[in-house]
């Protein structure tokens, strides 16, 4: 048989000056008559979405087991993806407990968080493991311009005493390349719109500034290669092509907007370059921007810091002024609690809105949220008690079709949270007997 | 930076068992949280072999009589200890013994024993409470007691990482299953002989065997049901007994001593035999040889003991239980801000009933 339509390689760029924009998946990438084989397979994506300071399970939990009917109120802004999201009740992280470490239950969750591992109480030889997320780097990462990607919203700090003598760096980071080298998360997003679309070129800051005051797009700089592009596709991925690239430009817009408006409300603000100062601004920003980095294929393996354990910002867009880690040591006062739920369901809130995005982009007959798999969770269940057993656990995607969702799973007591990740990293294709105290895979999430 | 200061509690007693085979498991626990209830061990975790989930139930239920619902292992804010439950084995039918206390009603119709396990999700894979319970401990400061059949210990021996972590944090192994120094085969063994063979040919710390001739010699009274638990209306393990075999009846207790031994090892109310091995024959009898380099012995009755190890019995498992605030770990820190606030004190939600 003749192949008469040549495909377009998977790794096609438009390139510029300083520039370099990866393609979303297009019809052209697809060798002809090559509809339903392997070429065309759109690649799983995992991820993990953490946030701190444990959630109110009275609002998380369900209390029924099986198909997700009424969610709890922390939930329920996740209603519109309730057939798109897994529930996993019981599941435990024993390595974030004390065993005879004493206090600093905030920075050992967030250490053994993705490595299963008792972290090294210490503020300087710090020590955990490889974190999941980094085992499968090593493997698929080889396949994409990027391992993977690691951002967050608040701190960096990778050293000092964030809990009790751990040291920062296991409070500020999720992400473990070795034992000793953590990889701390981007916060800025020019930071990451550079890193996803630069050509690896370390501007200076008065470049960047300059750049940016020309208020040049990127996409001007690879409005040659585009055009050229453009005329080789069809009227389908021209359309697709223009979306994309319009999604880039937005976020493109929508960073030197941060910019202006922190130059404008303080010349002198502590704030990285193109932070927004708007909370939900800067998590829409980011997720939009790896959302791009997953369609173009840039990545498939993300973390993601929401803010860090034992964070004590204040959510004062909620009329919340008080820290959100003294709020969680509430001690049962019904208005603390409250406006703990509060900023839980916040955070629901953002996430809702990103698997909203991953959901509107078509890849083939799927969407990029079916070819997703996102851990969305916290490393304590009860905050006030910093208990480590019935971690709040969501499960987004179906990691291309692979696990049931709608459902909400309960395990037995104790079940290691390493269970979960061993199904995930063997979902992406590394198969591990052992990882951190995980016994097995988990049962009960695939299809079949 | 400074480290938590920590002083060494008691001993922590890691009980496996078939509960609901036999009335001597529920004595031996109805003795450990006794023990447990004098400062001189702690319960850290409860596994049982039968896979049964009202053995699971009934076992809560005793843990919750004696010692209410705060977890000491885990500090868990209240949960109850998880209950590490086999799904697989033999013996899995219900038992009077099983039933009977968890039936009880009041007069409006409520259970008269309160407990947490409707479904199996309710309990835990028993590897992963004997580990994480283990991995709680300080070093050499646990004992595994097993009553019955090895088959959840020896999942232990399956995990790399468990080898290390059995000698690092504890010291004995108490079997209560076998007849020393030979003898016919029993149940326990019986019941998994391949599981039994792999605990005594490859477990990492020493093991002391409780034959059935021990729980034999040292019958426990039907006299002391009667009137030593009498104190409540309603007592798990005296319905479990009067369930378990027509009254009266004097109770085997090799598991009791087996609980006794490892908690008082020092006090001298066992003796112990020479060190040997003690190897699984393929019709589940048990066959102890002398050896000088061998790391198992097993107890042997000293009968000038033999009363006094039954008072001990008595007063231990009848003893009542007291509302106690629970353990917090006695830890100093820089921080001292960033401790989990206590858990409210501890309040049995079972029982005890009000005295008569």
């Amino acid at each position: 048989m003749m192949i008469t339509r040549r495909s377009l390689a998977r790794r096609t760029f438009l390139r510029g000056l300083g520039t370099t924009i990866a393609l979303p998946f297009l019809d052209a990438m697809v060798p002809a008559f090559a509809s339903s084989g392997l070429p065309g397979k759109k690649p799983v994506r995992m991820a993990f979405v953490y946030v701190p300071n444990g959630i109110m399970m009275d609002g998380w939990n369900p209390d029924y087991e099986g198909k997700l009917g009424e969610l709890p109120r922390i939930l329920k802004p996740l209603e519109a993806h309730k057939q798109d999201i897994t529930l996993i009740g019981n599941l435990t992280h024993n390595t974030g407990r004390a065993l005879l470490d004493g206090a600093g239950d905030h920075g050992r969750c967030s250490g053994s968080y993705l490595t299963g591992i008792q972290v090294k109480k210490t503020l300087v030889d710090i020590k955990a493991g490889v974190s999941c997320d980094q085992l499968v780097a090593n493997e698929v990462g080889k396949a994409t311009r990027f391992p993977s990607l690691e951002v967050g919203l608040e701190d960096a700090r990778q050293a000092g005493d964030c809990d009790s003598g751990y040291s920062c760096a296991y409070t500020n980071n999720l992400a473990w390349r070795s034992e000793t080298q953590p990889l701390p998360p981007i916060l800025d997003p020019r930071a990451l719109f550079e890193r996803l679309f630069g050509d690896g070129t370390v501007l200076s800051p008065e470049a960047r500034v300059a750049q940016a005051a020309e208020r040049r797009s990127i996409l001007d700089f690879v409005m040659g290669d585009t055009q050229k592009l453009k005329s080789d596709l069809g009227p389908t991925d021209r359309r697709k092509l223009d979306e994309y690239l319009s999604s880039v430009r937005e976020i493109e817009r929508q960073i030197e907007k941060a910019s202006s408006d922190n130059a404008q409300i303080d010349p002198k603000m502590d704030k990285p370059y193109g932070v927004p100062a708007d909370f939900a601004e800067h998590f829409r920003l980011m997720t939009d921007m790896v959302t791009v980095a997953f369609q173009a294929d840039l990545t498939r393996v993300l973390t993601f810091l929401v803010t860090r354990e034992g964070s004590s910002r204040a959510y004062r867009e909620l009329g919340i002024p008080d820290g959100h880690h003294p709020l969680t040591h509430h001690q049962g006062k019904p208005e603390l609690m409250e406006k703990v739920r509060r900023i839980n369901e916040y955070h629901a809130a953002q996430f809702s809105g990103w698997l909203t995005k991953l959901k509107s982009i078509k890849e083939g007959d799927s969407s990029l949220l079916d070819n997703c798999m996102i851990m969305y969770g916290a490393g304590l269940s009860d905050g006030n008690r910093h208990t480590h057993e019935d971690l709040p656990t969501l499960l987004a995607g179906s990691g291309g079709n692979h696990f049931k969702t709608g459902r909400r799973i309960v395990c037995r007591r104790e079940t290691p949270m390493c269970n979960l990740f061993m199904t995930m990293m063997d979902r992406m294709g590394v198969k591990t007997e052992h990882f951190g105290d995980g016994t097995r895979p988990l049962e009960g999430l695939d299809l079949s | 930076m400074q480290r938590g200061l920590q002083a060494t509690p008691p001993v922590g007693i890691i009980f496996d068992c078939d509960l609901g085979n036999d009335i001597d498991d529920a004595l031996a626990l109805a003795l450990l949280y006794g023990l447990d209830g004098k400062m001189e061990c702690r319960v850290v975790a409860t596994t049982i072999s039968k896979p049964n989930l009202n053995a699971a139930a009934l076992s809560e239920v005793i843990g919750r009589f004696y010692a209410g619902t705060v977890s000491a292992a885990f500090n868990a804010g209240g949960r109850t200890l998880p209950v590490g439950l086999a799904t697989e084995g033999k013996q899995r039918e219900d038992t009077p013994m099983l039933t009977a206390p968890l039936a009880r009603r009041t007069a409006d119709a409520k259970p008269v024993y309160n407990h947490g396990i409707e479904k199996i999700t309710d309990t835990a894979d028993p590897i992963n409470v004997l580990r994480n319970a283990l991995s709680a401990q300080h070093p050499k400061n646990a004992v595994l007691v097993l009553a019955g059949p090895a088959s959840n210990v020896v999942e232990l021996l399956r995990y790399p990482a468990s080898l290390q972590l059995i000698p690092e944090k504890s010291r004995l192994l108490v079997i209560a299953a076998g007849k020393y120094p030979d003898g016919k085969a029993e149940p326990g063994i019986q019941s998994d002989i391949e599981a039994a063979r792999r605990v005594f040919a490859e477990w990492p710390t020493p093991i002391v065997a409780v034959g059935s001739e021990v729980g034999e010699a040292i019958a426990f009274p039907a006299a002391s049901i009667e009137a030593d638990f009498a104190w409540s209306e309603a007592h798990p393990v005296v319905d479990a007994y009067r369930a378990f075999k027509p009254m009266p009846y004097d109770a085997t207790t090799a598991p009791m001593a087996a609980v006794l031994y490892a908690v008082r090892s020092n006090a001298g109310l066992f003796s112990l035999s020479e060190p040997g091995t003690i190897t699984v024959l393929d019709d589940g009898r048990t066959k102890f040889t002398p050896s000088p380099t061998g790391n198992h012995r097993y107890l042997i009755v000293d009968p000038s003991q033999i009363s006094k190890i039954q008072e001990s019995y008595v007063q231990l498992a009848s003893a009542k239980p007291v509302p106690r605030a629970p353990r917090r770990r006695l830890v100093v820190e820089e921080n001292p801000r960033d401790l989990p606030p206590a858990p409210p004190a501890a309040k049995p939600s079972s029982g005890p009933a009000q005295p008569r």
